[in-house]
This record gives C-alpha cells, sequence and structure tokens, in this order.
C-alpha cells in the first residue's frame, strides 16, 4: 500500500488505492487506520475530495523495508 | 627472533589497510544485518548479523596486533606496553600469538555461523564442524599457520555451494554478486595456503582486497536499490517477488 501510495505524488484516492491494492474496502479501512496511527500515512481533504499522502516517515519506512527485502532475498534468509 | 608473521616487510602497511578495508567492510555488513533485525524481528537476519560480527571483531584483533608488531611508535607502542605491563600477558610474543589466535578462531566461528545458517535441522555435519572448530583452536600455532587457511577455504566452499542453491531458486542477481565475493574470497584462502613464499602472499592480501571490495559493491547496490527507480516502478514488489524470472516469460 505505502508502495502505490508513494508513486502518487498528488495523492490518491482511496476509491483508486483500494482496486490498486486489490482489497476489501473493510481490509483497507482497517490497512488505512494502522498506517495514519503509525504515522505513516495521512488523509487530507483537497479541492479533488479526499487524499491519501505518504509522509516522511513513510517514505523513511519505505526504503529501510526496501532495503531489507533486498538484503532478505539476497542471502536467501 | 622466530617470525610471527609471513607478511615481506614492504607490503606491511598495505597488509594493515587490507585488515582495515575488510573490518570496515564486515562492520557495515553486521549493522545492515542487526537493523534488519530491529526492523522485521526475523532472528535470522541476527544470526547473519553476529556471524559477520564475529569476523569484524577478528579483522580488529588482527588489525590491532598487527600495529602493534608492525609499528613501534606513539599510540601503538603505550598500548604494546600497556599490556604487557598489566601482566595480561608476559611476553610480547604472547599477546601476538593471542591476537592471531582471536583472529583464526572469531573468523572461523563467524563463517561457520553464516554457513550454517540457510540450514534448519541440526545434522552429524554440524558436529564434526564443531568438533574441528576445536581441534583446529588447539592445533592452530605458527608451525601450522596453514591449516587456518585450509579451514577457511573449505568453510567459504560450504558457504558458496549454499548461496549458490539459493541463487537457483531466486536467480538474484545481488546473490550472484555474494556468490562471486566468496568466491575471489575463497581463492585468496587458497593462494594464502602457499604464503610462506613471498610474492603468494602478496597476491593472496590482493585477490583478498578485491573480494571484500565486491562485498563493499554489494552493499551500496543492496542500499541503493530502494532509491532506485527499477523498470517495474514498484520497487518493493520488484524485490519481494522474483519479478526478474517473470519478466522472461
Amino acid at each position: 500500500m505505502l508502495a502505490i501510495i508513494q508513486e502518487r505524488n498528488q495523492g490518491i484516492k482511496p476509491t483508486h488505492l483500494m482496486y490498486k491494492a486489490n482489497l476489501s474496502h473493510n481490509q483497507m479501512k482497517l490497512y488505512l487506520e494502522k498506517l495514519i496511527a503509525s504515522g505513516l500515512i495521512e488523509k487530507n481533504e483537497t479541492s479533488k475530495g479526499t487524499r491519501i499522502f505518504i509522509t516522511k516517515k513513510g517514505r523513511e519506512f519505505l526504503l529501510n523495508y526496501i532495503r531489507m527485502k533486498n538484503f532478505e532475498k539476497t542471502f536467501g534468509l | 627472533m622466530v617470525k610471527i608473521v609471513l607478511t615481506p616487510d614492504w607490503f606491511l602497511s598495505a597488509d594493515v589497510f587490507i585488515d582495515f578495508f575488510s573490518f570496515f567492510v564486515v562492520v557495515i555488513f553486521s549493522l545492515l544485518a542487526i537493523k534488519n533485525y530491529k526492523i522485521s524481528k526475523n532472528k535470522r537476519f541476527l544470526y547473519v548479523g553476529v556471524g559477520f560480527l564475529l569476523i569484524s571483531i577478528a579483522q580488529l584483533a588482527s588489525l590491532i596486533t598487527k600495529l602493534i608488531l608492525y609499528y613501534d611508535i606513539g599510540p601503538s607502542e603505550q598500548i604494546g606496553q600497556a599490556i604487557i605491563a598489566s601482566n595480561i600477558v608476559n611476553s610480547v610474543d604472547v599477546f601476538y600469538y593471542a591476537g592471531f589466535f582471536f583472529h583464526r578462531f572469531l573468523t572461523l566461528a563467524g563463517l561457520f555461523l553464516i554457513y550454517r545458517l540457510p540450514r534448519k535441522q541440526k545434522m552429524l555435519e554440524d558436529y564434526f564442524l564443531i568438533f574441528y572448530f576445536i581441534l583446529i583452536s588447539a592445533l592452530l600455532s605458527k608451525e601450522f599457520y596453514y591449516i587456518y587457511h585450509i579451514t577457511s577455504f573449505v568453510l567459504i566452499s560450504l558457504i558458496i555451494r549454499n548461496y549458490y542453491e539459493i541463487y537457483s531458486k531466486n536467480r538474484f542477481y545481488n546473490t550472484k554478486i555474494l556468490i562471486l565475493a566468496f568466491s575471489i574470497l575463497a581463492l585468496s584462502q587458497l593462494i594464502f595456503i602457499f604464503s610462506v613464499i613471498d610474492i603468494l602472499f602478496v597476491v593472496g592480501g590482493l585477490v583478498e582486497l578485491v573480494s571484500y571490495l565486491i562485498f563493499l559493491f554489494l552493499i551500496l547496490k543492496i542500499l541503493d536499490h530502494g532509491k532506485e527507480k527499477n523498470k517495474n516502478r514498484h520497487n518493493i514488489r520488484y524485490v519481494g517477488n522474483n519479478s526478474r524470472k517473470k519478466s522472461r516469460n
């Protein structure tokens, strides 16, 4: 989800995120709550409606997570 | 005077540099693995981290011993005198041998941990290897310096075999680089077996340096990958799923 949100600099609509992440409405709602509570993403009201943005902390987390997955795959852990 | 190290005099500074560089590379690997453990809580990261940490402590032991042995000036002389004065060891030679013993023992222990990591079940060969370690520890001395290099070579070969199995499944380019780095390290150990010949010691040292340069390249590649804009745009999916393999289909 974070990777999808990060791709959109202008933010992403919740509906688009739900389709792109292939999640049900309930699943997405649950995950969004957790990500917002962790400070990794934020919901903002714009002129085009509700948009979800990745935070600086979210970008850093995603970067570290990608590095971790890369390390994990390199060593076959 | 008994010759403690086989390094030719003109190669002393380069030898210390190679030790310092390898220490630097292995410490980064260790820190990276431990950082990943903190994120994921996957103990296998921790084992890799501890394996590399043991090797880094081994490199540090070798580095300090060589600094004191090669350069009897400034802080290294003071450290050497302090150690002897504090009766930790009663002769300079014993200190040197102890330093190199820790270097060898910890390197072998670290390599064993990295080798053992992908295997979930305890097997007979493990007990054989542990027994072998004890034997090696007892036998290691200046007369049998080559046993250390033979053991390192064997362990690194086993590590290469493990990573080759992993590579045959994941076809991940970084694993290929890892295999290359360990293969060159194994080659350096093979050359070091004959390091009584000055030139072979130098060649072994340079080959070892090349292997650590490749390890450093791998670290940079792992760290840089997060920032990389790959063709699939979804970096995380690219790493997590085997998209290289899929893209060929």
